[in-house]
């Protein structure tokens, strides 16, 4: 039933969009302010190939993927978390990508670039761009010297300076880094729910976008909460702020953000050319110095970074990799599971 | 209660003063901050004209702002008129259902936004309506429609029907009543319905998110999609300078336009 | 009365011109649009090929207190706005329309409706400058009193209420307005005239005539209010979590249309019912 509704809503669309669309614009679908609708970046995109950047956002994963499924034809270039790829290849929303044309695709690192959340049947469906984590970020003006565990976020030192994002997954695997657990494999759930029950007293409020982190840090009303790698870069480096990232011992949750070409869409050829400007260490230098960016999945483009910059020389060191456990695919019925327990944590009715 | 006492309307004068305070004190905020330097509104105050230059260069906000005001006109124009004749629909006949009439303009309101966008994005989409400023305008003049209903109904209720009868009985068309007697009586309250229907249509974001397309958004759209990383005071100094306007708007339509009805 | 020239018999036929743009309109973007997603809030999955048809997502409101008791929350949350709106409200319209006059009151007016031309989520913004700890209420406070006080309203229940309070009290300024400007002053004054007291000429005339626009500001600012998520997400901090931001979770959180479109119908249905519930009552004050 489904299907077909499915099948006919696409026919329709593709109807629609065919008419529209215009040659030689580049729809780029990605978070607002993430690399790719940098002024500078598709100024220079435009110059090289004379394709013009046409940039449309989301404010959720979610949100990608209704865009998705309710605009087949319409964009070129999508940004997915690795997490999330499993779910767009279900629905046939994106299409295999031809690596041999993205000149830069050699240089990612090999473990990432072969996931097989990115890799089915032998085709490849995901390039990776970046990667960072999700961890604990400080306003240094609450701090001596920087915390070394995650339990500081339960210290009632702390009480009401503490921020975490409203996201019941990542909420989830805090829980399960502070309780000692594997994030992709939560054995022990009632242990989380009480530390996470344990920390919401500490909690001022939940963030949900970086300009909710920076302007509490600005007013100094929070001390430490869990923030991305690659925005503590950017409030540090773009804004000035009194950020600094930790990364416990308890370990941290790593993401990987990728490319997709989505399913129908009409410009493939620049779609691979913009993938492979992304990737390139000319467009990551100049992101990260003047705007604050996560590790290119490219090595080549991290090693062109100065020697002592912090995607480099603390992303990159051994010591850090190890704690990291990167996310898996997590399923619909996870996802509500976690969705349920979180609101019941935030209400008290649990 | 009215001329009882001197001082009751100093009172009055008073209170109207507190009120215009507590509606305002955002807004002088929002507009202060348009001119302070720090993008995460820190103090101390740093004077700059720094976000407006920056507003003056960004194509795309602006853009989005003519189309915001445009939707928002327009929307004004067609819930209005739609609204103000299924009022007077409502008002002037008995009919079976009309309670069931009555009953569906709550959904619209009820139903939270984001309920509405997606399904009129699926709806839309699978009908072929599409995505774009006029799903857009679609979408925000059936949102509007209830306010203006609710409120031009509510004025009806002060009116009364003999009225109209005693036009009709002396003669008059319908369509004559309507213009030489009805419309007269109600138009602070059409107004009103269209000041809703254009509050509604400009402030609205979850609906215009969902049916905007890259190139085709409104301003809402790019603020909501702008507070993910970095609201920027640029939309503080947008929405300054759309205010000062609409004042100096309103201040002289109100010099040279009646509208308050006074009888 | 009598029927004359505008007939109240045959009612439909002579309505219908008048009512179909309207409901056209709605139907089209409105009504045919909420069919789908009744359909969807009956499905057990989106994103299985196969899903069937079931009433589980109704029974998950029944099945966990946590939906109950937020419904509950938000229903208070809204009464409790629409009370302060009506206490600030009544007397602002009131106000405007029988001391002012002419020109000045036009102007004022419109000033007093102009705020909520703005965008909402810049207003909410500037709203925690002014509540937060060091904020301009805190900064305030203490120039003006002799003794210390910490203000830190920020992420608190109050907050919210003190944001929907502005987001809609302006609805109910406009509405009151509307009914009371409608009131002849000369039945005012008749009524004093014929010795009646004040609060008598305010209980037994300017209420009943009043009552209109109470009634359609209230339900202008009760209705939305029971679903909003934005204010109580940005300013309600740990305690902002409504029966709202409950749907948006299914939506944005999660792909669980069907339990969203389900708890939304459930909310509509409550809002109609105490609506319904409310008419017989009014109309008897009335």
């Amino acid at each position: 039933m489904m299907k077909k509704t499915t099948a006919i809503l696409v026919g329709l669309g593709l109807l629609l969009t065919a008419t529209t669309a215009m040659a030689k614009d580049l729809h780029v679908l990605n978070w607002k302010g993430y690399g790719t609708d940098e002024p500078f970046a598709t100024k220079a995109f435009e110059a090289m190939t004379g394709d013009k950047v046409v940039n449309d956002f989301f404010n959720s994963e979610q949100e990608m993927l209704t865009k998705l499924r309710t605009n087949p034809g319409l964009y070129d270039v999508v940004m997915i978390n690795a997490a999330f790829m499993q779910q767009a290849l279900e629905e046939k929303l994106v299409q295999p990508i031809d690596i041999k044309t993205i000149e830069n695709y050699k240089d990612i690192d090999a473990a990432k670039a072969t996931s097989t959340m990115l890799n089915v049947d032998g085709k490849t469906y995901g390039v990776p761009w970046t990667w960072g984590l999700t961890t604990i970020a400080i306003n240094e003006k609450a701090f001596d010297t920087p915390p070394t565990s995650i339990k500081e976020m339960w210290n009632p030192d702390h009480k009401g300076r503490v921020t975490i994002r409203d996201d019941a997954v990542e909420a989830i695997q805090l829980g399960a880094l502070a309780t000692g657990q594997n994030i992709n494999d939560i054995k022990d759930i009632d242990a989380v729910k009480t530390s996470l029950a344990a920390l919401l007293p500490n909690i001022r409020t939940f963030w949900s976008s970086e300009n909710d982190w920076n302007q509490m840090v600005a007013s100094n009303q929070i001390d430490l909460g869990t923030y991305w790698s690659g925005s503590a870069g950017r409030a540090k480096t773009k804004f000035k702020l009194p950020v600094a990232l930790a990364i416990p011992k308890e370990g941290a949750v790593g993401w990987l953000d990728t490319f997709a070409i989505p399913q129908g869409a009409k410009n493939v050829e620049g779609a691979e050319r913009f993938i492979d400007y992304m990737l390139s260490p000319d467009f990551y230098t100049k992101w990260d110095e003047t705007v604050g960016a996560p590790v290119s999945a490219n090595a080549r483009a991290v090693a062109a970074l100065p020697a002592d910059s912090f995607n480099r020389k603390v992303m990159g060191a051994p010591a850090v990799a190890d704690r990291i456990q990167f996310q898996e695919p997590i399923t619909d019925a996870q996802r509500e599971d976690y969705l349920k327990l979180w609101q019941s944590l935030k209400v008290g009715t649990n | 209660m009215i001329r009882a006492s001197a001082f009751l309307p100093g009172l009055g004068r008073f209170y109207i003063g507190l009120v215009l305070a507590f509606l305002y004190l955002p807004l002088v905020i929002m507009a202060a901050m348009s001119f302070n330097a720090s993008p995460f509104y820190q103090l101390p105050f740093e004077s700059t004209t720094h976000w407006y230059v920056a507003l003056a260069n960004d194509d795309g906000l602006i853009a989005a702002t003519f189309n915001s005001l445009k939707i928002a006109i327009l929307t004004t124009a067609i819930a209005t008129v739609l609204g103000t004749a299924a009022s007077l629909g409502l008002f002037r006949y008995e009919f079976t259902g009309k309670r069931l009439l009555q009953a569906l303009i709550v959904p619209p309101i009820a139903i939270p936004w984001l309920i509405s966008g997606t399904a009129m994005l699926i709806f839309f989409f699978g009908t072929g309506i599409g995505r774009g400023l006029h799903a857009i305008l679609l979408g925000h003049v059936a949102l509007a429609l209830p306010y203006v209903i609710i409120v031009v109904s509510a004025r009806l209720q002060t009116f009364s029907r003999d009225l109209e009868d005693a036009a009709a009985s002396l003669g008059a068309s319908a369509w004559q009543t309507t213009w030489k007697v009805t419309l007269p009586l109600i138009a602070p309250g059409v107004i009103a319905g269209g000041l809703f229907a254009f509050a509604v249509s400009f402030d609205q974001f979850v609906v215009s998110y969902f049916l905007a397309t890259p190139g085709q958004t409104t301003l809402p759209v790019e603020i909501y999609a702008a507070i993910r990383k970095g609201f920027t005071p640029e939309i503080n100094a947008v929405s300054t300078i759309i205010i000062v306007f609409s004042m100096s708007l309103m201040l002289v339509v109100s010099r040279f336009f009646r509208f308050g009805g006074d009888h | 009365m009598a029927v004359t020239g505008m007939t109240r018999t045959n009612g439909l036929k002579k309505a219908l011109p008048l009512l179909l743009p309207a409901y056209g309109w709605l139907t089209l973007a409105i009504f045919l649009p909420l069919s789908a997603m009744v359909y969807f809030s009956l499905l057990t999955t989106m994103s299985s090929t196969t899903p069937s048809l079931t009433l589980a997502n109704y029974a998950a409101f029944f099945s966990d207190p946590l939906y109950a008791v937020l419904l509950l929350r938000s229903v208070k949350l809204a009464l409790l706005v629409m009370m302060i709106c009506v206490v600030i409200g009544f007397p602002a319209a009131y106000v405007l329309a029988k001391i002012f006059k002419g020109r000045a009151r036009e102007a004022i007016f419109l000033i007093v409706i102009l705020p909520f031309w703005s965008n909402s989520l810049v207003r909410v913004f500037s709203w925690s400058m002014v509540l937060r700890e060091g904020g301009i209420l805190d900064v305030v406070l203490n120039a003006i009193l002799p003794f210390k006080v910490s203000v830190d309203l920020m992420y608190s229940y109050p907050a919210v209420v003190i944001g929907l309070v502005h987001s809609y009290l302006p609805y109910m300024v406009l509405t009151c307005y509307l009914s009371l400007q409608a009131i002849d002053d000369a039945l005012i004054d008749a009524a004093r005239s014929l010795g009646a007291s004040r609060t008598t000429i305010l209980r037994r005339v300017i209420a009943p005539l009043a009552l209109p626009g109470v009634l359609a500001g209230s339900a202008l600012i009760f209705i939305p209010v029971i679903g909003s998520f934005m204010e109580p997400r940005i300013l309600g901090g740990r305690g902002g979590t409504l029966y709202g931001t409950v749907i948006e979770d299914q939506f944005t959180a999660v792909y669980n249309w069907p339990l969203g479109a389900a708890l939304s119908f459930i909310l509509l249905a409550v809002v109609l019912a105490i609506l319904l519930a409310a008419a017989p009552v009014l109309r008897k004050a009335a």
